[in-house]
This record gives structure tokens, sequence and C-alpha cells, in this order.
């Protein structure tokens, strides 16, 4: 069974398919709702080691599913109350305040991380993970995985398509392109920004849970800011406003160099250890200027509200 | 705090106070405002109103003084302790004075914003859409013909349009005390009209409406009462007649073709 | 020839304009309050002389922490020349950092140069890349009048390239000066490499040089109303373009420097400047409040701290967590930034 997928195929989808669900939430913090979030490592970080070390280093006196199903709600909850936490530090400050507060944010959990060395193994790393489930071979368990994280991703694809359409998504949009009018009746941007947060930062930290059990071992390195950057490298080709920027723009991104270029180009293998990764941070980065400069909309284009309206009432 | 109910909202201005690089811009000592239907606030640029105005809303924080507002039932909120966004849901409204919209939003989606309760806006209530828009589609549609709006899908095009829709977003929000500053400037003629049309039904059902405006004749035409201003105080408070004859406002602001 | 006006009142508040102490104090306060700077500095030297001659730790901590950290209060220092003056938040400034490391260390090897000698030319270097970068990318992202949040975006996106092509130039690894071992000065019976002491000097130079060229030149006039009104300024005959290159020059020279000091202390890596950014923003940010001496205030303070209690906890990374979490707090009791001036 599944003889004819490679392994390594399997974890560069789940890769694709992580950074497409933390676009998409990006997508509603900063698309929508124009709050910098440059800490999104910090919350999906969060989630992953907080899942890592309940699961690992707690006695539980059950075991799976349940054990899973306990640590992974324990950690999505964590990363909710971190979000709920650094919207209500950022809420008043400008984008400078922003950037600043979720950045610091990120980097104490990379700290954390690093230095608790009798919970999180430090930089030497936490093992001892595995699926809460058997399906045979190592193979099809992460196959099984990956399929349950695209439908947790698809999930989420759904939940922002509804945002758009409902009186909320319009709350935020109103609070993004104008913020002192939408005060002006009567709406509190902070707590939109608070709630937004909790339900955005906990389900990044979910994601995390589905990548600490993929890959069953976690070091520090995994929640560096290349995350953050290439979720918002693939959003940002897409287009930063639109629903499916960021599906579009990270197939485009992450797809072309950890599934194309990773499998179906013929390039000498010395460069894979190091060559194609540097070079891949190195063309998200140039891809951000560029899109900025030249088509800041992105692939997809503008926010099409018009279209959208006319589907959804009869008003005309 | 209880006393005698009213029949209409009033807004107490009490020492208030406020200046800007040194210079004082606001210095009111004690002012009603909603004492009657439509009152105008009139005065040469640089007289405070614009100011006073954002002071009531608080989105000027004031140096001194309190404003405070006496609801119809008898009971009162100080205005100036309350963070911006705790207007509405005290009933007062004030529509901006700079054209500004939401860029991305259609003039549906301005209305449905005006309209929808935070109940509505909740992040996981499912059906929101749907329900916010049957709960009001006969006041939208009735807006939306009463000001002959085009296609309401659309993001609201020129000046005149956004500046019209800011209006219809205040009156959606039923308010108490609505203060509007400048509200026709841009618009033609027959929209002013429809315009003043909506503000005197308002203030008949109650609403204390309070309005800045440079075209007179739309001050002397809706206001039941005039108070003028220059330099940031108050300087009188009387029927349009009073002040229309004054020779204080006179020289100071009306200048002689309209002695 | 017009003379320029300086077109900010004391009490200009718009973003980005020049701040009290850079702009000309119009009042006349008696001698303490004019001096009150240098007074509170006095007194803080005496109180630090005071303490280091009777506990080792905070001999320790002062002599450790202003050298070793002068590095950072330098990166801050050109950090906030490009951020209090273009009003621009350039995160890819933390790779013009790690650049000057790099071209310090290709000084040495390829010419033969001493450290001390290298760091000018690594510096100009560096300074150079800045004005391309300000060439190449953020003139043309200003003259598209991109938003405040793209600005920023865009400046993570020049930070990630530069941070990887570089490794194409310079190798993968982290890269060492190939040099003698420093000399050792004992500075309060603590013995301090003398390259760090080249660091602490440059610091003390360069932020009054920057600061009196600022304040007293024709150029630094010019520079003043640039940042307050840049229709205005140029209305008055300056030159926008000359003077924005200078401050760009200028503030990647400083980052250069900056780069070079932390790679003799240890090593080049591309990383280098990254790992410095999270502490040149906050010290920006918070020191910010008062002018460019703030920021080198705040920049000697942070160093200090963070080597107190490195010493104290000893650990660099717990050390680290708490004055991220204190600048953090701080950064949210100023806050309000935001709402303040709203115009409904």
């Amino acid at each position: 069974m599944l003889d004819w997928l490679d392994a390594f195929l399997i974890s560069g989808s789940f890769g694709v398919v992580q950074i497409i669900g933390l676009g998409l939430l990006v997508h509603l913090q900063m698309g929508l709702t124009r709050v910098a979030n440059f800490g999104v490592a910090g919350f999906w970080g969060l989630g992953l080691y907080t899942f890592g070390i309940l699961y690992t280093k707690v006695d539980w006196p059950f075991g799976d599913p349940w054990q899973f199903l306990i640590c992974a709600a324990a950690a999505t909850l964590a990363s909710a109350i971190a979000g709920l936490f650094i919207a209500w530090l950022i809420a008043d400050l400008d984008v400078d305040g922003a950037l600043v507060g979720t950045l610091g944010f990120a980097t104490v959990i990379f700290i954390l991380a690093t230095a608790m060395t009798d919970l999180t193994g430090g930089a030497a790393g936490l093992g001892g993970l595995r699926f809460p489930y058997d399906a045979g071979p190592a193979k099809n368990d992460e196959f099984i995985w990956f399929l349950l994280t695209t439908a947790l991703v698809a999930g989420i694809l759904l939940y922002v398509l509804w945002v758009h359409r409902s009186p909320y998504g319009r709350l935020l949009i109103a609070v993004g392109t104008n913020e002192p009018l939408a005060r002006s009746l009567g709406k509190s941007s902070t707590q939109a920004k608070l709630t937004l947060f909790a339900i955005t930062s906990g389900l990044m930290g979910l994601l995390g849970v589905m990548q600490a059990v993929m890959f069953r071992f976690i070091i520090p390195t995994n929640v560096s800011i290349n995350i953050t950057l290439a979720a918002l490298a693939g959003l940002i080709l897409g287009g930063i406003t639109r629903a499916w920027g960021a599906v579009v723009g990270v197939l485009f991104t992450v797809g072309l160099f950890d599934i194309i270029i990773q499998f179906y180009v013929p390039l000498p293998q010395e460069w894979y250890t190091q060559a194609i990764p540097v070079a891949r941070e190195a063309v998200f980065g140039l891809a951000l200027v560029l899109v900025l400069l030249f088509r800041p909309k992105g692939m997809l284009g503008e926010m099409k509200r018009p279209a959208l309206m006319r589907r959804v009432h009869d008003f005309s | 705090m209880t006393s005698p109910e009213r029949t209409r909202a009033e807004i107490h201005v009490r020492g208030a106070k406020k200046s800007f690089s040194g210079r004082t811009v606001v210095d009111v000592d004690e002012l009603v405002l909603g004492d009657s239907p439509v009152e105008g606030l009139l005065g040469p640029n640089g007289a405070g109103k614009t100011t006073l105005m954002r002071m009531i809303m608080h989105s000027i924080p004031l140096d001194e003084g309190t404003v405070t507002l006496h609801k119809q039932d008898g009971s009162s909120v100080t205005l100036s302790e309350l963070p911006a966004h705790r207007m509405v849901a005290n009933g007062v409204v004030k529509s901006t004075q700079v054209v500004s919209d939401f860029d991305q939003l259609t003039i549906l989606d301005s209305l449905l914003l005006a309209l929808a309760k935070p109940a509505y806006e909740n992040p996981l209530r499912w059906r929101a859409e749907r329900e916010l828009a049957k709960a009001h589609e006969e006041e939208i549609r009735f807006q939306l013909e009463r000001f002959g709006f085009g296609d309401p899908c659309e993001v609201a095009g020129s000046a005149g349009e956004k500046k019209l829709l800011d209006i219809v977003r205040c009156l959606l929000l039923k308010p108490d005390v609505l203060l509007l500053d400048e509200p026709t400037a841009g618009l033609p003629d027959d929209i002013t009209q429809l315009v003043m049309g909506a503000v005197r039904e308002l203030a008949a059902g109650g609403t204390s409406v309070v309005i800045v405006e440079h075209d007179l004749d739309v001050i002397w035409e809706l206001c039941d009462e005039v108070t003028f201003m220059a330099e940031g105080r108050v300087l009188m408070k009387s029927d349009p007649e009073t002040i229309r004859a004054d020779s204080t406002v006179v020289e100071k602001y009306l200048g002689a073709e309209h002695a | 020839m017009q003379d320029v006006k300086d077109p900010s009142p004391p009490d200009a508040n718009t973003d980005g304009a020049v701040d009290a102490a850079v702009a000309d104090s119009a009042t006349d306060p008696g001698f303490a309050q004019r001096h009150r700077g240098w007074l509170t500095g006095i007194a803080v030297a005496v109180i630090a002389v005071i303490g280091a001659s009777t506990s080792e730790w905070v001999a320790e901590s002062i002599v450790i922490g202003a050298t070793e950290n002068a590095p950072l209060v330098l990166a801050a220092l050109g950090f906030a020349l490009l951020y209090r003056l273009t009003g621009l938040l350039n995160v890819a400034y933390a790779e013009t950092v790690t650049l000057g490391g790099y071209f310090a260390i290709w000084m040495t090897s390829t010419t033969g140069l001493g450290f001390a000698a290298a760091v000018i030319p690594a510096g100009i270097l560096a300074g150079l890349l800045s004005v391309v970068t300000y060439l190449l990318v953020f003139r043309p992202a200003k003259r598209r009048s991109v938003g405040g949040l793209e600005m920023i975006v865009i400046s993570f996106g020049l930070a990630l390239f530069l941070r990887h092509a570089l490794q194409f130039v310079f190798g993968f690894r982290a890269r060492f000066f190939d040099l003698p071992p420093p000399n050792t000065i004992d500075v309060f019976g603590v013995g301090v490499p003398s390259y760090r002491l080249l660091a602490l000097a440059s610091v003390a130079v360069l932020s009054l040089a920057i600061y009196q060229f600022i304040r007293r030149t024709k150029f630094g006039l010019q520079i003043r109303a640039l940042a307050s009104n840049e229709d205005l300024a140029e209305a008055s005959g300056v030159q926008p373009i000359n003077v924005t290159l200078l401050i760009w020059f200028v503030a990647g020279f400083a980052g250069g420097l900056a780069g070079a000091f932390f790679g003799v202390a240890s090593a080049v890596t591309p990383l280098l400047g990254t790992r410095q950014l999270l502490f040149i923003l906050l010290v920006v940010l918070l020191g910010g409040i008062w002018d460019l001496l703030g920021v080198v205030w705040v920049g000697v303070a942070t160093g200090i701290a963070l080597t107190a209690m490195t010493l104290w906890f000893g650990s660099d990374l717990y050390a680290q967590l708490v004055l991220i979490v204190l600048f953090l707090g701080l950064l949210k009791a100023r806050g309000n930034r935001l709402t303040a001036g709203s115009k409904v």
C-alpha cells in the first residue's frame, strides 16, 4: 500500500498545507484588519511546544486518542490566550509598536524554547512524540496525518470564506480601512482585535500541534521567523486581501520550492543540503519586495466586495 | 442622579477648554445643546465649532471641564469620560466633517455596518448576515430610495456620494443627539433639500439635532435656535431672527450684505 | 543664497519630526534645566564609580556591559537616525550590520590591514550598501506611496533576501577574523580587549559627531528641515536627495562599524544582525521618546543591564528575556499613539 508515494513528498506537501493555513490566518489579521503580526512563529511555536511538553513530560492516566486530544486542546488554548494578551498589548499602538510587540513575543518563545532545557530539550530538541493511532508502516501514519491536516486547513479556508460574507468580517474590514470612523459608528475596535487574535492565534497553535505530531521531534529553529516570512511571502504574492490569496500564493512559493524543485527538477544532489534552502529564502524575500513594488494587490488583485455583495444580497 | 424626564436629550458643556500649541481654541463656560429640536452652531472660521463637536464626541480629549449627556429618561452620563466608541450606545452620533469612507466597502456594506448590533458581529454566529439583512430590509430599501443611491453593491464613488453615505449611516444609528458638521457641503441642491427634510423628520421624532453649516440658508431655514461662537467662546444664543439682526454677529461674521 | 528657516515650532507634533533636543529650544530655562541631560549623566557616572569600587559585580557589569554592548549602541544610533529623520523603520538595517562584519573580514584578509584600520573602509562599504538599498528599494517604494505596514513588509523582504543572498558570496558557515589576539587593558580591575574599547570610543565619537553635525551645521539644518516638512524644505532650496542620501550613508556606516565590532568579538554569521534586531528596535523605540542622545543613553543602560543580569542569572538568554518583557511593558505604558490623533 502507498508504494507509489514518496515519503518526502508527503512531508513536502504537509509543509505547503501548513503554510497555507498560517497564511489564511495572517490574511484575517493583516489583510482584513490590517494589524501587523510578525510573530506568527511565536503563536505557532507556542502550540508546538506546549503540546510536545504536555504529551511527553506529563504522566497521563489514559492513552491515545484522549491523551492527544487533551494535549492538543491545551496547546490551542495556550496560543489563544497568548493571542489575546498580545492583541491587548498592541491594540492601541501604531504599526511600529505592533511590529515590536509581535516580534518581541516570537523572540520570547524562541528564547524559552532554547533556555528551558529541562522541558524543551533546548537546542538538542524534544523527541518522544508519536501518532495518536497506528496504521501500520510510518508512511501510512504520515499519509493519514497529512489528510487530517489538509482537512483542518480546508476548514480554516471555509471559515475565512464565511468571514468575508459575515457582519464580523465587515467589522474587521471597517477597522482595517478606517479605524476612527468605525469607532465613531460605535464599533469597539479593541474588542474586535482581541477576539480576532484569540481565534486566529488559537488556530495557529493547533497547526503547530499538527506539525509536532507529523515530525515527532521539535527543535528551537522550528520556531524561527522564517516560517512567518514564508507565510507572508505566499499571502502577499497571492493577494493579501483575498480569501484565496494564501492558497494560490503559497502554492507558487513554497509549493514551487518544496515540491516542484525538490522532486521534479533534476539538480545536483549536493545543492539540496544548503544552496537550495538558502536560495529559497532569498527568493521569498525578493518576491516580497518585487510584489509590493510592482503589484501590491498580488496575483488575485483587489478585494471584490461588489461582486460578493451581489451574490449574497438582493437589493439592486 | 435623577431628574425629571425630558422631552429631548440634552448635552451640557461646562468649563470646557482646549488649546493647541498654547493657543486656546475652545473656551466654553456653559452651553446647553439640545433644548430645541434643531440648533445651529454659527461662527467665523477658527471659532472652534468643529473642535467643540469633537470634544463632545471625546475624539479630542478636553484640557479642562466636562461634557454631560442628560437622557430623556432622566439619567445622565459624563461623555467626556467615555471612549469614542461608547458614544453610539448612549445615543450620541456625529457625522464627519472631512469626507471619509471605508475604502473597500460598498454602499450596502456601509448601511449594514451601521445597522449591525454587536450580537450580529459575533465571530461564530453562522447565519448572521442573512438575519441582519432580513431584519432591516425595509429600512435599507427606504433609505436607498429616498436619497437616490445608484447600485448599492458598488463602492461610493464621488465625494458627494460619500458625504451622503456618512449622513445615512448616522441616521441608521437612530441617535438621540445628532451632531452634523457641515452636512450639506459639496452636495447638489436637490440632495441638500432631501437631507434637510430627513433632519426635520428626525427632529420631529424627538432627536436633538445640532448643526454646523456654512450655507446660511440651511441655518435660517432649519434651525429653531442658533448659538454664535467666535474665538473659541460662545457669544450669544438666541432664535435665528435675533442672531441675524445682531450687530456683533453682523460685524464679526455675516458682513454688510446680510444686514 | 536663500536661508533655510527652521520650520518646526518647538511643539511640533508631526510624525517623524525632529525631536525637541535636536530642534532649538525656544524658551530659555535656567542652568539646571538647560543642562539637565549632562547633570544627570554626571550624577549617574559618580554613582557608577562608587558602585564599581565597592562591588565586583557592579564593576564587571558596567565595564563589560558598556564595552561589550557598545556595538549595539552604535547600531541603534544608525537605526535611530533613519527612523527619526526619514520615518522609516528599516528591518533590513540588520543586514547592513551583518555585511559590515563580512566587509571587515574581507578587508583584513585581502589588504592585510589591522582591524582598527579595516573598520573604516568596511563602514564606508556598508554605508554605500545602505545608500543602494535606498535607491533601489525604498525610494521607488516611497514614490509609489506604499503604506506604512507594506513598507515594513518590504524591509522584511529585503532583509530576508540580503541575509540569504550574502551566503552565496561569503559562504554558508561562520567566518572568523584572522588576527593576532588583542591586547587586554585593565579597567577597574576588569580586563577588556582593546577592540572593545575601540568600539566604545567609536560610539562616543560618532554619537557626538552626529549630534553636533545635526545641531550646528548648515547641512544639519537642512536635515532637520527635511524631516519636519519635505515640501516646505524643498521650496526653500534644500535638495532632498543629497540630504537623504547622506542620512542613509551615515546610518549604514554606523551599522557597518557595529557589525565589524560584533564580528571581531566572536564570529561573523549570516544571522549576526538579525540577532540584534529586536534589541535595536526596542532601544530606538524607547530611547526615541527623547532624542538621538536618548537612544545612546538607553542603549548604554540596556548593555549594562544585559551584562549585569547575565552575570546574575549565569545565562544570557534569561537576561534577554527579562529585558524584552520589561521593554514591552514600557511600550504598552507609553502607548495610545494611534487613537490620540483621531480626526473624526
